[in-house]
């Protein structure tokens, strides 16, 4: 098992790499000049010269080979990539380009909003899909299964960005129940530890700011979750039905057991499986940012952030930013693959 | 032989068993393969209500294309902004506007059916661009990683690693053809791959020509790049000279696509649209990129359990060449997930390019198109223009419901036990 993880995690390494050069690739492949960015048009020549040389823009971006030629092999490496490479290995990420601020500093923030809202999303999808996709399968053929499997196919069909503005304009705008957008109003104070305002609140024993927190968050995540918890929905129905057209299934209930402890001692743990595998690689997504969420409800996450800093040719951040959502991506899989050993005894990993 | 005793069981008739095989091979009547699947496919309800929502999105976004002039540059007319829908003609309003107007006084209705043509477009060409990499892509690494490289193979396979690594070299010393000696070299190694063949002879003879094209030719640049070079040129030859296999080639190629596959979609498309500038057909491009891997991969799980079948096996002991094995006996085969994959590709690539045009990173307004009709009304909610929004945003959704009920659809219909 140890090795199994090792060796993944070695894996992993080249595809980082792969990932880094493409990060790096993309920004200089976009048009614009992150010193006339940050200077703006009419910057006089020197200065923007002199930010480039700040940034570390006027080097070569792999490698110099000029700087071999002269013999000095120390310069051949000194390229933009290798520097990047570099500082990520000694855990700086940089500041971004137009507000100074260090990355690692707004991911501290940025960050748990962006999980905060993933996981309570993947809490809400797999609660209710989960359910959904028993209850489908035990109850086949009904109107329940039915209708739960038209809400799944909508589910995935629906665009959630606009799922969540038909929910503003329902709930924020016509009925004015919940917040249109934010993680907290203004007028509520919150003493903030880890950043999760949920965790933040309950810690420090502040009731009205985790009410509030809690009536930010529905919207945004039951807008999330919408997809998550179709495709999970279907996918328990249809490994249930697999799993419930087994001897043992059958063998269960002449036993006469209770439909209640043959649906989820005997078929549930078996049928788990594939789910799992679902919501993992849906966490992964989740947490990776939802851009379009978090545009549309003001949400201070990473998705929207890296979004604006493409847009803005910020390059640490997007860099910085992007390289953390591909991290996350990978290691959810990893946890994913090696969550199915302790799951099911029959896999392993040798 | 238990498919006949089963038949008769069901059947019930005094007819032996072993008979009622042959009756019933007799009485049914000769069908193509598509001929059946077709059958299934109409036979369902759920497949034959998507097929009729999509016929609907396709037919009214052809006929609106060709037969319903419309010029968006023209269209606007403030005295009509944001009016709510209406179905009869009155005093204050004179046209009829089932879907309402939007910002601009523009009739919803009209472009909505207009933007089906562009977001349908971009569905299509995205898919298709995705298809032909990722599908051209699975196949070799599906076939590679399970057949032996014929001796062409290897000489492609060496050359390439050697035009690659060696253009790496002929640019630190500026002298690009070097690269294509590295080709030639890696040609060469593929060639006489039974010259020396595990011995260490033969590594010393690969590395050591290396070793003087890199840093040899490299010398009157300066004596340091011809250090660097002669380092690497031998690297080169060192590994031109070992027996890789095509499971090389599946494995850059996967490898590849895990790099993609790192990165959300979403971001990633917008990161493409941002290098290419925004419109729509940077937005297919964009799209279709991100769809690579996903092709890629089916095509790659198919090839690899479609030459495990006995067939593939009978047809190479006879003798039969690779080339025509892949093209007779495998790509056939990977027909029916593809064609899935495909109608739910086609869904889920509406939903993008929904998305990046939402986000104002598709099409040019004022070109109609759903993403960017929802995104140009969003900021009109507040105000109560709550048809601007809905009526688009429905169109994507239905639209993308109808590819998803015939995708299920045709899964069921192509092969029952095909579960993706």
């Amino acid at each position: 098992m140890t090795r199994y993880i090792v060796s993944r995690l070695i894996s992993m390494i080249p595809t980082l790499v792969g990932v880094t050069v493409v990060i790096f690739l993309f920004l200089r492949l976009i048009p614009g000049d992150p010193a006339v960015a940050m200077l703006g048009e009419h910057a006089g020549q020197e200065n923007v010269e002199r930010i480039r040389e700040q940034l570390g823009l006027n080097r070569p971006q792999f490698l110099d080979r000029e700087a071999l030629e002269q013999g000095d092999v120390k310069g051949f490496f000194d390229s933009q990539y290798l520097r990047y490479l570099g500082r990520l290995f000694r855990g700086d990420l940089g500041a971004s380009i137009h507000r100074r601020i260090p990355i690692a500093e707004t991911l501290k923030e940025r960050f748990p909003a962006t999980a905060e809202l993933a996981l309570v999303s993947i809490l809400i999808g797999v609660m209710v899909g989960v359910t959904a996709g028993i209850v489908s399968a035990a109850r086949r053929n009904s109107v329940l299964d039915a209708s739960s499997m038209i809400g799944s196919l909508m589910g995935v069909s629906i665009p959630i960005y606009w799922l969540g503005l038909m929910e503003m304009m329902v709930f924020a705008v016509a009925l004015d129940w919940l917040p249109i957008g934010g993680r907290l109003d203004h007028d509520i104070e919150l003493e903030v530890v880890t950043n999760f305002y949920l965790i933040d609140s309950i810690v420090t024993g502040n009731g009205p700011a985790l009410a509030n927190t809690l009536q930010h968050l529905a919207l945004p995540a039951v807008a999330l979750a919408t997809h998550p918890m179709s495709i999970i929905a279907r996918m328990t129905r249809s490994s249930m039905l697999d799993v419930l057209s087994a001897d043992y299934i059958r063998t269960a209930h002449s036993k006469g057991l209770r439909e209640g402890v043959v649906l989820f001692r005997h078929a549930l743990k078996n049928a788990f499986l594939p789910v799992i595998t679902i919501i993992g690689l849906q966490t992964g997504t989740l947490l990776a940012g939802a851009i379009l969420t978090e545009t549309i409800f003001a949400w201070p996450g990473i998705g929207k952030w890296v979004y604006d800093a493409i847009l803005g040719r910020d390059y640490p951040i997007v860099q910085g930013g992007t390289l953390l959502i591909a991290l996350i991506f990978v290691i959810v899989n990893l946890l994913v693959d090696v969550s199915y050993a302790f799951i099911d005894p029959r896999i392993h990993y040798d | 032989m238990v498919d006949m005793e089963s038949t008769s069981e069901r059947s019930g008739a005094g007819i032996p068993p072993g008979e009622m095989g042959l009756i019933d091979f007799a009485v049914r009547e000769h069908r193509s393969l598509w001929g059946d699947a077709w059958r299934r496919l109409i036979s369902s309800n759920t497949a034959r209500l998507g097929l009729v929502i999509v016929a609907i999105f396709v037919l009214s976004a052809v006929l609106a294309h060709f037969f319903w002039e419309y010029d968006p540059k023209i269209d606007l007319d403030y005295s009509l902004k944001l009016k709510a829908p209406n179905l009869v003609a009155t005093e204050e309003i004179e046209g009829i506007h089932p879907f309402g107007t939007d910002k601009l006084g523009r009739d919803v209705f009209r472009r909505v059916v207009h933007g089906g043509w562009n977001s349908l477009r971009v569905g299509i060409v995205a898919v298709g661009i995705s298809l032909l990499i990722g599908g051209l892509l699975g196949l070799a690494a599906g076939f590679y990683e399970s057949m032996p490289l014929s001796r062409g193979g290897r000489m492609v396979l060496f050359g390439g690693i050697g035009l690659v690594l060696g253009g790496l070299l002929g640019w630190i010393a500026g002298q690009l053809f070097q690269a294509l000696l590295f080709c030639l070299l890696g040609m060469a190694a593929g060639f006489f791959e039974e010259l020396w063949a595990g011995k260490p002879e033969r590594t010393l003879f690969f590395s050591g020509t290396g070793l003087l094209l890199g840093g040899g030719l490299a010398l009157w640049v300066s004596p340091y790049t011809a250090t660097a070079c002669g380092v690497l040129g031998l690297l080169i030859g060192g590994l031109v000279a070992r027996p890789l296999g095509g499971s090389l080639v599946a494995n850059i190629i996967m490898r590849l696509m895990d790099i993609i596959l790192a990165f959300p979609g979403i971001l990633l498309a917008i990161a493409i649209v941002a290098m290419l500038g925004p419109g729509l057909d940077k937005g297919m491009i964009a799209i279709g990129f991100v769809g690579i891997p996903v092709y890629a991969r089916l095509v790659r799980s198919t090839v690899l359990s479609v030459v495990q079948e006995e067939y593939v096996a009978a047809a190479l002991s006879v003798g039969v060449g690779q080339g025509r094995i892949l093209f007779r006996h495998i790509v056939p085969n990977t027909l029916s997930p593809i064609i899935v994959q495909s109608t739910m590709g086609l869904a889920s690539a509406i939903l993008w390019a929904g998305a990046l045009g939402f986000l104002g990173l598709g099409a040019i307004p004022p070109e109609p198109e759903w993403g960017a009709m929802l995104g140009d009304s969003y900021r009109f909610l507040t105000t109560g223009a709550w048809w601007a929004v809905l009526f688009p945003g429905l169109a994507i959704m239905l639209s993308v419901l109808g590819f998803n009920l015939l995708g299920d659809g045709l899964r069921d219909a192509l092969d029952p036990r095909l579960r993706l």
